[in-house]
């Protein structure tokens, strides 16, 4: 026992290296097919640690951006101004503030008005951060467990599908997006009813993956949630069709797909907390709940 | 050293914050691999490959990717960074943009390797062309940046 701890203390820098990268590999494996409680609960305590500074500083960041939009907007006024040209200016930046409001009480009318239109249960949360990598599209949002978040739970907008919750703390939640590359939701040509996969990739927009070689497929067809998996509930808009790619020889055919939201510039999102079963069908619409494939590739926790 | 956690809680708010409205066409530089980078010029092989694993994992809770991907990458390139801080040392920008060019797009090389061995491969031309290419550019830049920006104002206080 002593000799082997001397030979590591001999060459403790090949140890530690060697530690380091095994600990790395275990820890992906374990996820490659289901995520253990291992490392769900190491990546909830990192994340946790975290999430109040992000909370924070994106707290601030939005005050500061907005003292400083009232700053500049002020810096030009000088007092030989005239009183006409004062009151010009302050009208100006009320009208300003009045637009933002407006704007903002559009966003959430129509999230409220989609809230009140389906019969899930929705709640609202603000995106406080993005994914730390290049090679993934994640956003973390203020809500958690706490408030009734859970995993798998769909995030959707207005205007459309955002993604699903995928990793939840107490005060805070990792919403994978419909762009990750690793991302897959079921999805329905809805102007001629065939379906596919939806996923990301490492560039902009997203493909449509595993459609049939002969589905009548073209360029603007809106592609909505098809429901399978009971995931995400049926005729969410995902995006549409930008451009079909037959390749010879191949068993599908593949589209690029523009998504419906612009999930660069998301401030606030709706969390589906609750679905009610057979809701969209009995109501002729489109909340239900399916089953079949979906809700990510299975490789990934 | 004494600057490491606050550094690490710096990268942690500037990449999931701060960085947004400088990313270009979606990519923002990786500031936790210059952190390591950084911090491994001045500490042992033994104590980067700790520090390399911690922003790692501090990485990979923030971002969609396995626990343990970029723990992976960032250890190692600590482990090479501190190793070879004396053979690679230079203060010469150019040298210094090409060596974290070559660091940033090893690393991205990396990831790239583990996430074709673990989630499938990747289309590779998309992740040199949207990912590895871009972000090993950005992340250089911005670390010649921060490394020789201070030495130029030194440079420009003793002319004065």
């Amino acid at each position: 026992m002593s000799a082997i701890l001397r030979l590591l203390a001999r060459y403790r820098r090949a140890t530690i290296l060697t530690t380091t990268l095994v600990v790395s590999f275990l820890l992906m494996t374990l996820q490659v097919r289901h995520e253990t409680a291992v490392v769900s609960f190491t990546r909830q305590v990192l994340l946790f640690t975290v999430s109040p500074f992000i909370k924070v500083t994106a707290a601030t960041v939005r005050g500061v951006s907005n003292t400083w939009r009232d700053y500049v907007d002020l810096r030009g006024l000088q007092e030989e101004n005239t009183r006409l040209q004062r009151e010009t200016a302050i009208l100006k930046r009320r009208i300003d503030q009045l637009e933002e409001q407006a704007l903002e009480t559009q966003r959430l009318q129509a999230l409220l008005a989609m809230r009140q239109a389906s019969r899930a249960e929705f709640l609202t949360a603000r995106v406080v951060g993005k994914d730390a990598t290049n090679w993934f599209k994640t956003v973390l949002l203020d809500r958690g467990s706490l408030e009734g978040v859970r995993r798998n739970q769909p995030v959707v907008v207005p205007d459309g599908l955002v993604g699903r919750v995928v990793e939840v703390t107490p005060t805070s939640a990792k919403v994978q997006l419909l762009t990750d590359p690793v991302n897959a939701v079921g999805g329905l040509i809805q102007r001629t009813r065939v379906t596919g996969i939806v996923s990301g990739n490492l560039g902009a927009g997203a493909r449509v993956r595993y459609l049939p070689l002969m589905a009548d497929v073209v360029g603007g067809d809106q592609v909505v949630t098809s429901g399978m998996g009971g995931v995400f509930p049926k005729g969410i808009p995902i995006g549409r069709i930008t451009a079909v790619e037959r390749r010879s020889g191949a068993l599908f055919q593949e589209a690029t797909l523009q998504p419906a939201v612009d999930l660069s510039r998301l401030e606030e999102v709706l969390i589906l907390t609750t679905l009610e079963a057979n809701a969209g069908r009995e109501a002729g619409t489109s909340l239900g709940a399916g089953a079949g494939f979906e809700a990510g590739n299975g490789r990934r926790p | 050293m004494r600057w490491f956690l606050p550094g690490l809680l710096a990268c942690v708010l500037a990449q999931a914050v701060l960085l947004g409205p400088l990313s270009l066409g979606g990519i923002r530089p990786d500031l936790f691999l210059l952190l390591v980078f950084l911090v491994s010029q001045r500490v042992s092989p033994e104590a980067a490959t700790l520090l390399g694993f911690m922003v790692g994992l501090f990485q990979d809770a923030l971002s969609g990717s396995p626990l343990g991907l970029r723990a992976f990458t960032d250890s190692l390139m600590g482990f090479l960074a501190a190793r070879l801080s004396h053979d690679m040392y230079t203060d010469k920008p150019l040298a210094l943009f090409w060596l974290l060019l070559g660091g940033t797009a090893a690393a991205g090389g990396i990831t790239l390797a583990l996430l074709t061995f673990f989630l499938g491969p990747p289309p590779l031309f998309p992740a040199l062309l949207w990912v590895i290419a871009p972000e090993a550019l950005y992340t250089a830049a911005v670390g010649l940046l921060i490394v020789w920006l201070p030495q130029f104002r030194a440079v420009l206080a003793r002319a004065a």
